[in-house]
């Protein structure tokens, strides 16, 4: 009795799992399967579920309807290359002054640091526009790079948090061999950090590559899209092309995908930690 | 000779932490600034040069102007139903995670993919799947006997859509639930299971009072997401149909970019900053009557 009740409970659970599961996966899967179809498949009334045969003239369509695409695929990756950069290196910078100093300045400007993360970000999103328009950096990368060269407070966090559990014996040790801050800073503590590292450099691309707003709102000529902004004029171009706009869809999600799976253990732990998505 | 020494690494703690003090003063307090400033004058474009002091003016055809009011309830509506009903659904997810099964682990894998999904990709799928004489949803209800729902093109129905699309791309609160869930003590779960409670009773018992800090920084999080509601709204339907998917950050937008009212702009984003900071206060300090944190007598 109590075998046969655990296993009608068992195939409950799987069965509440699976129901779940092709709500949240069936989009993807539906993505997948239109790409693969024809033009003339996508108009038929009642859709076929799986396409008919398996072809990928949706791409070949996609990159003859906009030749941009691969340059707005190699912006994204150069703008989300150069933020990553700036994000590890400022951060790191930043996150050892308020980690390995004593002054009273670092107690008043850290909780600082903190409130920034609490500030709604599209209050700033019109008042940074006309800031960017007296620097002239509309329509070029600026506004997307400078300001991760310039300390996130996310990152800043992460670092600092991390770095509060490197012991100080390890500084005072270089110290004694005449080392300076910087000469701590550089070998001890960051040949020590690598896993934030990992993290942050994770976290700053997925970020970037995520981000809409910000290319939405500063680049205006289309050969300086990032693929997500040249993907949104691409709706308005062929709003009827549903293969090749799953296919599109496809190729913005696949860098993602492909980082998840090697490193699904930092995302995970990231999110945990700081409640974002990065 | 001391006093010299520690100024001295004051200078070096400033050099250390210099870019994020640039940082912080070009792009966050410079942009708070200048809206204060622009929100008391009639400047309409970013550049502006010439521009009047128009005192509270701004402030008054805020409130005055219908498209403004119809935003703030729209966004009214993704804060009041749609911020508890993404994190109901949210805290199912992780319960459901939470079972013990196996393979559960790549079950988690699938529910989380759909949060790395560019919002553009999200929104190109949610054509695909909502679309009303194609898509796959409608045929899956024609085969319940439901007929053709025009899910993006009808008022009343738009902003379930964009609400049930932050359920789908919610893994990073489910992520936050699990963690909290699987960081319940196991020994009280026994104890209420020996004063006689059902599965329900120890969920409202032992579960959610031990959890209600996660899901309190949950719903902060996402009201303050929903406030500032947009990118879907642009993206889904251009905040249509007739202005049902409007919110208060697209308003915004439009003030800026389309009417190119910016000093309107800044004054919107000033009532936004003053909203969302009142509400968090609140729900702060609601929260010490609803919240359990351990440790505490």
């Amino acid at each position: 009795m109590s075998q046969s009740n655990r296993i009608v409970k068992q195939t409950g659970k799987y069965v509440l799992l699976t129901a779940a599961l092709v709500l949240f996966a069936g989009p993807l899967v539906w993505m997948l399967s239109t790409m693969m179809k024809t033009k003339a498949e996508t108009y038929k009334v009642p859709p076929t579920i799986l396409p008919e045969s398996l072809n990928f003239e949706a791409f070949q369509r996609l990159f003859d309807v906009q030749p941009l695409m691969w340059r707005w695929i190699q912006n994204s990756f150069t703008i989300s290359a150069l933020i990553v950069i700036g994000a590890v290196l400022s951060s790191s910078i930043v996150a050892y002054g308020f980690s390995r100093f004593s002054t009273k300045y670092k107690d008043r400007l850290f909780p600082i640091v903190l409130m920034t993360l609490m500030i709604p970000p599209s209050i700033l999103m019109i008042p940074s526009y006309v800031l960017f328009t007296k620097l002239h950096w509309v329509d070029t990368w600026l506004p997307l790079i400078v300001p991760a060269w310039l300390g996130g407070a996310y990152y800043i966090f992460l670092f600092r948090q991390f770095f509060m559990t490197i012991p100080q014996e390890l500084d005072e040790a270089t110290y004694l061999d005449g080392g300076n801050r910087w000469t701590v800073f550089t070998r001890v503590i960051m040949p020590l950090s690598k896993p934030i590292v990992v993290t942050t450099v994770i976290f700053a691309f997925v970020n970037s590559w995520l981000d809409f707003l910000g290319p939405f709102l500063y680049i205006k000529s289309n050969d300086m899209f990032t693929l997500s902004v040249g993907l949104q004029m691409l709706i308005g171009q062929t709003s009827q092309d549903f293969p090749a706009l799953a296919a599109g869809a496809f190729i913005s999600i696949v860098p993602i995908g492909l980082l998840f799976l090697f490193a699904q253990r930092y995302i995970v732990e990231g999110v945990v930690l700081t409640g974002s998505k990065g | 000779m001391k006093n010299k020494l520690r100024q001295y690494d004051t200078l070096v703690f400033f050099l250390f932490i210099s870019p994020w003090i640039i940082g912080f003063s070009l792009f966050f307090l410079v942009p708070f600034g200048t809206s204060v400033f622009y929100a008391f004058t009639d400047a309409r474009l970013p550049g502006a040069v010439d521009y009047n002091f128009v005192g509270l003016s701004n402030f008054v055809d805020m409130f005055n102007n219908p498209i403004f009011s119809k935003s703030l309830q729209n966004t009214g509506y993704f804060v009041i139903v749609g911020v508890p009903v993404v994190t109901a659904g949210m805290l199912l997810i992780a319960l459901l995670l939470n079972m013990n099964v196996k393979g559960i682990a790549l079950y988690r894998t699938f529910y989380y993919l759909p949060t790395l999904v560019p919002i553009v990709a999200t929104v190109i799928i949610w054509r695909l799947v909502f679309n009303s004489e194609f898509g796959i949803l409608n045929a899956g209800l024609a085969k319940l006997g439901i007929g053709k729902t025009d899910w993006m093109g009808s008022e009343g129905l738009i902003k379930p859509v964009i609400i049930l699309l932050q359920v789908w791309i919610s893994g990073s609160g489910v992520l936050i639930f699990l963690a909290a869930l699987k960081n319940v003590p196991k020994h009280l779960y026994e104890a209420v299971l020996i004063d006689g409670a059902n599965k329900v009773q120890s969920f409202f018992r032992v579960t959610l009072p031990m959890i209600s800090p996660s899901i309190l920084f949950v719903v902060i999080i996402q009201t303050m997401y929903n406030f500032q509601m947009f990118t879907e709204a642009l993206l889904l339907t251009k905040g249509g149909p007739n202005y049902a998917a409007y919110t208060f950050v697209y308003n915004i937008y439009k003030s800026a970019f389309t009417d190119l009212k910016f000093s309107m702009a800044m004054t919107q984003s000033i009532f936004l900053f003053a909203l969302i900071s009142l509400v968090t206060f609140v729900l702060m300090k609601l929260s010490k009557r609803f919240v359990y944190y351990e440790g505490e007598k």
